[in-house]
């Protein structure tokens, strides 16, 4: 088998299968762009690898020690196993040590977002009965922030978080902290996330694989884990970048109505927001539940206050109203103003309204831009 | 944008005018830091020093107003240095020898005087602008919101078409929407002058279509913007409908709005919340949010995008598109739509950019990259559009558009000594209906401020923390001084959101003569204080810097005799 | 990136040393006047112990040499005197112990009564030994009536610069290289790995920004030759580092020195201003850059971050230093005792130097404390058995029962093996190394549990906790032990996974920290089984 193929491509072998790769490309991608399974917990595509979670190690031939995939450049004619007894052993006795170190009940560590520690120990059915080591990361008291919680507990550092805030947000807000075991995710003084130049795009949590970092204002309420609730796929309503977003809905909350009780990312690599979002993507959801929603429609009164209005009633009144002014003033002293925050259905039939109702062009939207 | 957001990433240079990324478009500005990372240089033109100027290669620190100057300079050096494109210039434009006329006299030398923009600055810029490949312009409303911000783009797009800066990845001219549907909402026509898909109101072809298509006599007079609209309320208009918008809160010069409104006639108001416009409703419609309807948004890079419903609205409220076919139905009208998915179908099909995009197609369509389809999207089959003008400039050929420098409407004087500009910040979203109910987000900017530089709160007395009044010849709130290196000596910044210090009471409804854009960008104002603060600094906690940070002091202040010539 | 913002980056530890450590708003000021994030700053600050905790003046060596030397009753004293006094991992001064840091100086043989001394005012703590400013030096052998039987020759005085220099600048980088491949120098940090090697892997890359960088963050338990040879031939470091400068056409020199090492680096200036007035070595440049107090900055590519200002966190490899350096160019790094080595080899010749070894090439600085009449640094031929290198140090105190023969990451081998060369190879096949060659000699006074659990903790709190095998694996090793000498259930209980774990740490850990930590234990469950369990 030749180490060169057609057209100029490299090939390296994974698992006896021949497979052709780009420059650059590090093994761990030839492999998932082939469908073979390499596990990994401190991989995200968004940063740079840092092969500190061992979880990707695979065995090359001709190398003494085993390789990290994440970090490791295809080489043309490289010969790579992924799945070997060194590999189980090597696989089952670091998540043995993992869990030393990490709650074992998913009751605790799961009170948030999934623990991909978690399953990955019951995927390779590693040991967990090695004993239990008090964590020794030590967390920020202080911190008011109402968005980002750290528990110190379930963190691997894996320094997803710390990578991401630093490579993709740009503001390293926080920062891997201590040494050895007491190695911690912290903020400069240890100070609350308000009082740094975090910027609360949550991208911590999204990249976090264990739920360390996670959303507070869920915790403290006590919503339902991430895995028991429903996720639906839509664009946020904040600016013009169109950023996909999951609303994750508990489908009994609000008396059966479903309540949004969070906002994840959809997987990087498959919107155009690249499984980031921002402060107000990831967070600003609560006006869904806000208790000043409009809740029935209103008409002003002949003492000039606004009354509860039934459907009927106040879609009569309304097309009274804007007929009169046009009977009394021409159509176009009306004026319909859209919205560029609305769908553009509602758009549509806005300006359908105003053109093929009421025979006016005054129709615009509050944004030239 | 003619470009995707995707190939920002790829960007070999970076020409970032009037637009606060960060904060106002804080995923683009991932990608932005992302190319950075990678490589790309990077230069920042804003009268502020704003985050996005500590990553840059270079921040031209321009005067509010100034920006025909710094471009015209930079066509000036392009050309006198002959680093155009002649073949795109004579393949693909015209007009341009009236461009390389109107700019000559627009040196570097004589721009410094006026932007404040050192010559060198100027001319680095415009060289790594046209011999880098895939240079891109990125702007907001830092651009448009002028009185001459049409001048502006002009200006831009003469340097886009002299470069050749256009039809290629990562190169290209890329306005970054404020809004989450602003693209989708003129592609659905909510314009006074274009049917869907930019068809116009007075050409007679789109006119018979239309009336074919809803079996109805249309007119063929073009309508108000929203600019005019709102200047001749209770003069010549007598009833609104308006949805989703506070337009008392978000319009320029609202003192006066409020007056017209109460001469206006009747007001159906339609919104989630009860707004500032509420007060002069006579009808209002409960809404339902975006999680609680069916619908697309199309973003910036012009990709139609799905909204799902994913919640039932509270109470009686219902979805806009449902209270719409109501509310034309209660209007005589026979409209029978049952889904916004029907809704969309008789969009696109007299849309020809938007004839291949269907709900159907973008729920199910599985493809390699990210979701939702980019227009123009002529057929079923067709893959969308990644960026455009690959084959040539849309229109024909680009034309090249002489501009020359306008002042603003309302420069600094002895009354008000200082010059006004308005923004967004990370933290609020337009008139923070939304945000301010947030908690978070309001702990991190609990209120209005206004931020001023050393120099001139040295010389009023103000104190960073201090509660002063803001005041210009329209009106004035009270706000949280910022004392800070941020902005320009001579300059002030307050952000738009905050309701009890609407930022719209004090600026200049002067709009520009052709999309009606008010001036939010520049207007006189002065600041004196009101309150001392007690407790010393009491600066907004993740301020990247405050005082005796690194920020600039070396900008100078602009010579006013030179701007107002 | 622009040099100057990595300076400024680099900056970053010094700056905070300067501003007293890491105390609250210190951080915000370095970033200020930085550049760096804040948080990355605290992130930095945190990670070495002499900023991170800054108000501990005073610092007892708690290696295994200086604890058998009585380091607790000094620790012990120091605490009842009510000085601001921690212990501290092992401070490169085995041969005079106990070691005694005070800010950022080593006092050598501590006792109570010198501690009782200070009266409380930890500024005024001295060491009867070397009053003052005394800078004093360790003991050396064995002195020989030819001088050409030696490399390093630490009996000899400093010679003038430029001799050896000038011979290399005739040879040219290939002849240099062939020198040194004729000499088989090996690396004498640790690894043993062939020094031409390296030198060629430099001269191959097309970058041609290149630096040299010398390792002197001495910090091995039972290791302190670097300091002897900084203290009296710092003349051999530097002519071995304009060498290998001239040799790869690297202009900048950057010299990482342990932060305890406040008197090698008065002498290391010292000779480097000489240089410079002299102009000797042209247009090369010599850097010194501290250490802020982290074990791991001993490996090359952890030095490499903390020399740019980062958290010591050993880098991936491939790429090697040689390929992807410091500030990512391609740089050559050598320990103290290997860069001295290069003078009298490019003097004398590869064969001369080949020829004074035994199976492996050269001379070696043995160090050797603990159990041993005179502890002390001794140039012998490598590959010397451990009586022989006792009997240079005035031989065995006591019955000798177990011996270290590099390092605290060598293990603990029975006296069974005491005629195992003192080699690379040689130790390498019995499941140990030669390492530092920092030899350390127990009697039969010690309970070997005891020391291994030394040796846990060590490598526990010197763990730069970058990835998980070594994080939580020397963590759990230490637990085991001390689990077992609570309960004493041997292999049946607290230690039934400890060979399991020792494994992953082996085949799993990023660099050689983790990787040889668990060898103490290992090495005493194999060879003095009956220790544990009881």
């Amino acid at each position: 088998m030749s180490e060169n193929g057609q057209n100029g491509t490299s090939t390296i072998e994974i698992e006896g299968r021949t497979l052709a790769f780009e420059a650059g490309e590090t093994v761990l991608e030839v492999a998932q762009r082939n469908g073979i399974e390499i596990p990994t917990l401190c991989h995200d595509p968004r940063l740079d690898p840092a092969g500190a979670c061992r979880t990707c190690l695979v065995e090359i031939d001709g190398w003494r020690r085993l390789a990290p995939a994440c970090a490791t450049k295809a080489n043309a004619g490289m010969k790579i196993a992924s799945e070997n007894a060194r590999i189980d052993r090597h696989r089952r006795s670091l998540l043995a040590l993992y869990m030393t170190d990490h709650p074992s009940d998913r009751e605790t560590s799961e009170r948030g977002a999934p623990d991909q520690l978690l399953d990955m120990v019951e995927q390779y059915d590693a040991p967990s009965d090695w004993g239990w080591l008090e964590t020794l990361r030590s967390d920020r008291p202080d911190d008011a922030n109402p968005y980002i919680h750290f528990n110190p507990d379930t963190c691997i550092v894996c320094a997803r978080c710390t990578r991401y805030c630093d490579e993709v947000e740009g503001v390293s807000a926080i920062t891997l902290a201590g040494r050895g075991s007491q190695t911690t995710i912290s903020t400069v003084d240890r100070l609350g996330l308000l009082d740094t130049t975090c910027e609360m795009c949550g991208g911590c949590i999204d990249v976090c694989p264990t739920g360390a970092m996670g959303e507070k204002t869920p915790l403290m309420r006590g919503d339902k884990p991430e895995r028991e609730l429903t996720k639906v796929r839509s664009t946020c309503n904040f600016c013009g970048v169109g950023c996909q977003l999951d609303l994750n809905v508990d489908p009994d909350g609000n008396d059966g109505k479903g309540r949004v009780v969070k906002v994840t990312s959809p997987p990087t690599g498959t919107t155009t927001n690249d499984g980031n979002l921002c402060v107000k993507g990831r967070f600003a959801y609560d006006f869904i539940n806000h208790e000043e929603r409009l809740t029935t429609p209103l008409i002003r009164n002949a003492a000039g206050e606004f009354e509860a209005a039934s459907w009927d009633e106040a879609l009569r009144v309304a097309a009274q109203g804007l007929m009169g002014v046009r009977d009394r003033h021409g159509a176009d002293a009306l004026a319909f103003v859209s919205s560029s925050r609305c769908t553009m259905e509602e758009n549509y039939l806005v300006q359908k309204l105003s053109r093929a109702v009421f025979r006016t062009n005054n129709v615009h939207q509050c944004a030239a831009t | 944008m003619t470009n995707s957001i995707g190939e920002i990433r790829d960007a070999d240079f970076l020409f970032v005018i009037g637009s606060n990324t960060s904060e106002a478009h804080p995923i683009i500005a991932m990608e932005m830091k992302r190319a950075v990372r990678d490589g790309a240089t990077m230069v920042v033109a804003d009268p502020r020093a704003i985050w996005m100027t500590t990553i840059a290669d270079k921040h031209l620190q321009i005067a509010p107003g100034s920006d025909v100057w710094l471009l015209n300079a930079m066509a000036h050096v392009i050309i006198e240095e002959g680093l155009v494109d002649e073949t795109f210039i004579a393949e693909q434009t015209e007009n341009f020898d009236a461009v390389r006329e109107s700019v000559a006299k627009y040196t570097p030398e004589e721009a410094e005087k006026i932007t404040g923009v050192p010559a060198d600055d100027i001319r680095w810029t415009a060289r790594k602008y046209a011999t880098t490949k895939k240079a891109g312009i990125y702007y907001t409303l830092g651009i448009t919101e002028h009185s001459h911000g049409t001048d502006n783009v002009y200006a831009l797009a003469n340097l886009v078409l002299m470069t050749g800066h256009l039809g290629k990845p990562s190169a290209g001219m890329n306005p970054l929407r404020g809004q989450n549907n602003v693209q989708g909402a003129n592609d659905a026509g909510a314009s006074p002058i274009f049917y869907p898909g930019y068809q116009r109101v007075d050409d007679p072809a789109a006119q018979a279509k239309y009336e074919a298509a809803w079996g109805v006599e249309l007119s063929p007079e073009p309508g108000m913007n929203l600019n005019e609209m709102m200047k001749v309320v209770g003069k010549q208009l007598f009833g609104l409908f308006v949805m989703g918008e506070d337009i008392v809160l978000s319009e320029p010069n609202c003192m006066e709005l409020e007056k017209a409104l109460n001469k206006n006639e009747f007001l159906v108001l339609q919104d989630a919340f009860l707004n500032e416009t509420a007060r002069f409703a006579n009808v209002v419609f409960p809404a339902g949010v975006f999680a609680e309807k069916e619908g697309v948004f199309t973003n910036s890079e012009r990709r139609v995008q799905r909204v799902r419903k994913a919640v039932e609205p509270p109470g009686l409220a219902r979805a806009d598109w449902e209270i719409l076919v109501d509310l034309a139905n209660a209007c005589g009208a026979d409209w029978t739509y049952a889904s916004a998915a029907e809704v969309y179908d008789e969009l696109a099909r007299h849309a020809p950019n938007f004839v291949g995009i269907s709900h159907e197609r973008i729920d199910t369509q599985v493809v390699d990259g990210p979701t939702g389809l980019q227009w123009p999207c002529p057929t079923p089959d067709h893959p969308g559009t990644k960026f455009l003008h690959e084959a040539g400039v849309l229109r024909g050929k680009g034309l090249f558009q002489p501009v020359e420098y306008r002042p603003s409407m309302e420069l600094p004087d002895e009354d008000y000594g200082l010059l006004l500009s308005t923004g967004r910040t990370l933290y609020h979203y337009n008139c923070a209906t939304q945000t301010r109910r947030e908690p978070g987000l309001a702990t991190k900017q609990p209120e209005a401020f206004v931020e001023i530089h050393p120099r001139d709160a040295k010389k009023r007395g103000v104190r960073d923390g201090d509660l002063v009044e803001l005041s210009t010849r329209r009106g004035s709130v009270h706000a949280r001084a910022i004392v800070s290196r941020q902005v320009r000596p001579g300059c002030i910044w307050t952000p738009l959101h905050f309701a009890e210090a609407r930022a719209n009471v004090l600026t200049n409804d002067a709009g520009d003569p052709v999309t009606g854009t008010a001036e939010y960008k520049v207007c006189a104002a002065e600041v004196k204080v009101v309150e001392a603060t007690t407790d010393g600094a009491t600066r907004f906690p993740g301020s990247y810097y405050g005082v005796g940070g690194p920020g600039p002091d070396g900008a100078q202040p602009v010579d006013a005799g030179a701007r107002a010539e | 990136m622009s040099n100057e913002k990595n300076e400024r980056a680099a900056s970053v530890t010094e700056k905070l040393r300067e501003a007293g450590g890491l105390l609250d708003e210190r951080s915000r000021d370095v970033a200020r006047a930085t550049g760096v994030p804040e948080a990355t700053v605290y992130g930095v600050g945190s990670f070495y112990h002499l900023l991170a905790r800054p108000h501990a003046k005073v610092r007892v060596c708690t290696g295994l040499s200086c604890q058998l030397a009585g380091a607790d009753d000094v620790l012990a004293a120091a605490r009842k005197a009510g000085l601001p006094v921690e212990g501290v991992s092992c401070l490169a001064g085995c041969d005079v112990p106990p070691a005694v840091l005070r800010e950022r100086r080593v006092l050598p043989s501590v006792t109570v009564a010198d501690v009782e001394r200070a009266g409380g005012d930890w500024t005024k703590l001295e060491s009867a030994a070397a009053p003052g400013d005394t800078e004093w030096r360790g003991a050396i052998g064995p002195e020989r009536d030819d001088p050409d039987t030696l490399v390093l020759n630490l009996f000899g005085a400093p010679r003038p610069l430029g001799g050896a220099f000038a011979r290399a600048r005739e040879l040219g980088p290939d002849g240099i290289v062939a020198a040194l491949e004729t000499a088989g120098l090996q690396g004498r940090g640790g690894a043993g790995f062939p020094a031409h090697i390296k030198w060629n892997g430099v001269l191959s890359q097309a970058e041609t920004t290149r630096y040299v960088v010398l390792n002197a963050d001495e910090g091995e338990p039972g290791t302190f030759k670097d300091r002897e040879v900084m203290l009296r031939r710092p003349d051999l470091v530097l002519e071995g580092l304009a060498i290998a400068a001239q040799a790869i056409g690297a202009r900048d020199v950057y010299l990482y020195l342990r932060g305890e090492f406040e008197i090698p680096w008065g002498i290391v200036e010292r000779m480097i201003a000489d240089a410079a007035k002299s102009g000797v070595y042209g247009d090369i440049h010599f850097h010194l850059h501290a250490g802020h107090g982290a074990y791991i900055c001993g490996e090359e590519t952890a030095l490499l971050e903390a020399l740019e200002g980062k958290r010591g966190m050993p880098r991936l490899k491939p790429p090697f230093p040689v390929e992807v350096g410091l500030w990512g160019k391609p740089t050559l790094i050598h320990n103290v005792e290997t860069i001295a080595c290069v003078p009298s080899i490019i003097e004398k010749g590869g064969e001369w130097f080949r020829a004074l070894g035994r199976d492996e090439a050269g001379t070696k600085l043995y160090c050797v404390s603990g159990h041993v009449q005179r502890p002390g640094t001794y140039e012998l031929p490598l590959g010397v058995t451990l009586d022989e290198l006792v009997e240079a140090a005035g031989g065995y105190v006591g019955t000798p029962k177990a011996f270290s023969p590099g390092g605290a990451s060598s293990g603990f081998l029975p006296m069974s093996m005491r005629d195992t060369p003192l080699d690379f190879k040689s130790l390498g096949k019995v499941g140990s190394m030669l390492g530092s060659s920092g030899v350390v000699v127990l009697n039969d006074t010690v309970d070997i549990r005891e020391a291994v659990l030394h040796q846990m903790r060590f490598f526990h709190d010197e763990s730069c906790g970058q990835c998980a095998p070594c994080r939580i694996g020397t963590r759990y090793l230490k637990e085991s032990v001390e689990k077992d000498m609570r309960e004493g259930a041997g292999s049946a209980g607290a230690l039934a996974n400890v060979a399991e774990a020792a494994w992953q740490m082996n085949e799993g850990s990023i660099c050689g920290l983790g990787q040889a930590a668990p060898l103490p234990l290992t090495t005493s469950l194999e060879h003095f089984p009956e220790e544990f369990g009881a």
